[in-house]
């Protein structure tokens, strides 16, 4: 469903991702693990737009999205949620999740009936979303903007959704908790690319798996195959 | 009530008056920073040519009601305009040239309004009355009257849009967090072109209003650019409605100046706020980064 070809990206000076290619098919659950500041991100912005790459190509449903805007990649189905969550702050919970349907929506005539069917899906799913729809984003706790970010993203109806660093900040039982969501997501069909500094957790959840160091793939495969070999672990993972 | 002091509050209502234009070309700062941090500085120039182009619509016989929109309507071309031709090109290069770029497309827009329609100031045609109404003791015209309701209205009309349709909610996602519009799928430029066009629809809107009081001349530009900018520095760009409220005080304390210390002084209350503003909270305006250079 998605192929990365040796994609080279960075910010100023030298490449952060360094010829990556990885591969994601329908349905799976692919993490991409390693320390913090290994390219994990940087890739992650890359593959959605965020950032206009530098060598290589990216490949959505056998179409080339290479350079495309993130505006135009979120259109045909592959969506980020970003690292550090990014909701919008000064709007209300319920108009974070609005935007995330904003291509389907009309933009100027009655919008609330038409996203009434997928705001109610998010709210079954994060039920605390609803008791703050008209609070500000800005005003709820870590956790709860994590899954505000998780719930906008699927309120896109995305085919493919990325999740950058789903873990970063968070107290270890609200972790447990947004990794609950990613694996009832992964349960009903979605694909996911998953990038987590967390390797434990990530390994758990995921299929698949890339460890990522300095910008380059060091090794891949079976999560539970990573998971279960100790020098893996020790060696790359701490 | 004494004589005297109620002349006093007569000027200091119609300078409120005139306040409350400022104070809606000011929003159309407001509106152009939030989505794309950047301003026209040519705003008094558009405001000016919205007069103008009112003025040519009622010529050719377009009653009030058809005109006011078409002015609007050519405000909205030129706002979009300008942020295509000049600022989108100076922001992609990550400098501040778009102040220039935008007083150069005001000084253009200038000289030719003078070419076009002349240096003389023209009345600007209106179906109402020109006797004035009194409110106990307190006299203004019809024309006055629309300033107040047309600044406050288009100023509701454009907040209610920004809250309670998508295209404003995205226009202030944008205005949030760009990066994570764009991955809503909001196209973020698009956004920030219709903050554009709404900008200098609301400025042209000005123009049908003011240009009835003051009358329309290429002189109008530079002085409400320059104290529209000053009530947008006092009010903040980000504050809704306390641009109303600079606004009437600044036109008041005009008026007012203006009587205590002669016609010479009306411009003094809004370069002193200017300067006390800037020297006193220049990152409340624009940021470190822009006030240094300009």
């Amino acid at each position: 469903m998605l192929k990365v070809e040796n994609l080279r990206a960075g910010y100023s000076g030298d490449d952060a991702v360094r010829g990556i290619s990885i591969e994601v098919t329908e349905g799976s659950c692919i993490a991409l693990v390693g320390a913090n500041g290994a390219g994990k991100s940087t890739l992650a912005k890359t593959l959605c737009g965020l950032l206009t790459p530098r060598g290589g190509r990216v490949i959505f449903d056998g179409k080339e999205i290479t350079g495309l805007s993130a505006s135009e990649v979120a259109r045909r189905g592959l969506c980020l949620c970003p690292e550090g969550r990014r909701v919008f702050g000064p709007l209300t919970v319920e108009e974070n999740l609005l935007l995330g349907a904003y291509p389907r929506l009309p933009s100027f005539g009655p919008f609330r009936r038409a996203a009434s069917g997928d705001l109610q899906r998010i709210y079954a799913m994060f039920p605390r979303l609803r008791e703050r729809r008209s609070q500000q984003a800005g005003s709820l706790s870590g956790g709860e903007q994590q899954m505000l970010a998780i719930g906008r993203v699927l309120m896109a109806n995305p085919r493919f959704v990325v999740l950058d660093e789903p873990s970063m900040g968070l107290a270890p039982l609200v972790v447990k908790e947004v990794f609950e969501a990613i694996c009832s997501l992964h349960a009903s069909g979605m694909t996911i690319l998953l990038s987590e500094q967390f390797a434990k957790i990530a390994l758990v959840v995921s299929n698949y798996a890339y460890i990522i160091e300095r910008g380059s793939v060091v090794l891949e495969g079976a999560s539970k195959g990573l998971a279960e070999n100790p020098a893996v672990m020790s060696a790359y993972l701490g | 009530m004494d004589a005297k002091y109620l002349a006093l509050v007569q000027m200091a209502v119609g300078g409120g008056v005139m306040g409350m234009a400022y104070a809606l070309v000011a929003y159309g700062f407001q509106l152009t920073y939030a989505a794309g941090k950047a301003v026209n500085f040519g705003q008094g120039e558009l405001v000016m040519l919205g007069a103008f182009a009112g003025i040519t619509l009622s010529g050719i016989g377009l009653p009030y009601w058809a005109v006011v929109p078409g002015a609007m309507v050519v405000g909205a071309l030129l706002g979009w305009f300008i942020e295509r031709v000049a600022v989108r090109l100076a922001l992609k290069q990550r400098n501040e040239g778009w102040i220039l770029l935008t007083i150069i497309v005001g000084l253009f827009a200038l000289s030719s309004v003078e070419n076009i329609w002349g240096r003389e100031d023209r009345p600007f045609p209106v179906p109402w009355p020109a006797e004035a109404l009194d409110f106990f003791g307190i006299s203004f015209t019809w024309s006055e009257l629309a300033i107040v309701v047309g600044a406050l209205g288009m100023m509701t009309l454009v907040e209610l849009a920004k809250r309670y349709t998508m295209a404003g909610i995205a226009v202030q996602a944008v205005s949030a967090d760009p990066d994570a519009a764009e991955l809503c799928g909001i196209r973020s430029q698009s956004a920030i072109s219709l903050s554009w066009a709404v900008s200098g629809a609301a400025a042209a809107f000005a123009g049908t209003v003011i240009g009835p009081v003051t009358t329309v001349g290429p002189t109008m530009a530079a002085a409400l650019t320059l104290k529209a900018f000053s009530v947008a520095v006092v009010a903040g760009l980000d504050s809704g409605f306390g641009l109303v409220i600079a606004g009437v005080a600044l036109g008041a304390a005009e008026n007012l100046s203006g009587y205590a210390l002669g016609s010479g002084w009306r411009e003094a209350p809004g370069l002193i706020l200017l300067i006390l503003a800037l020297a006193l909270r220049p990152q409340g305006v624009f940021g470190k980064k822009i006030i240094r250079k300009v």
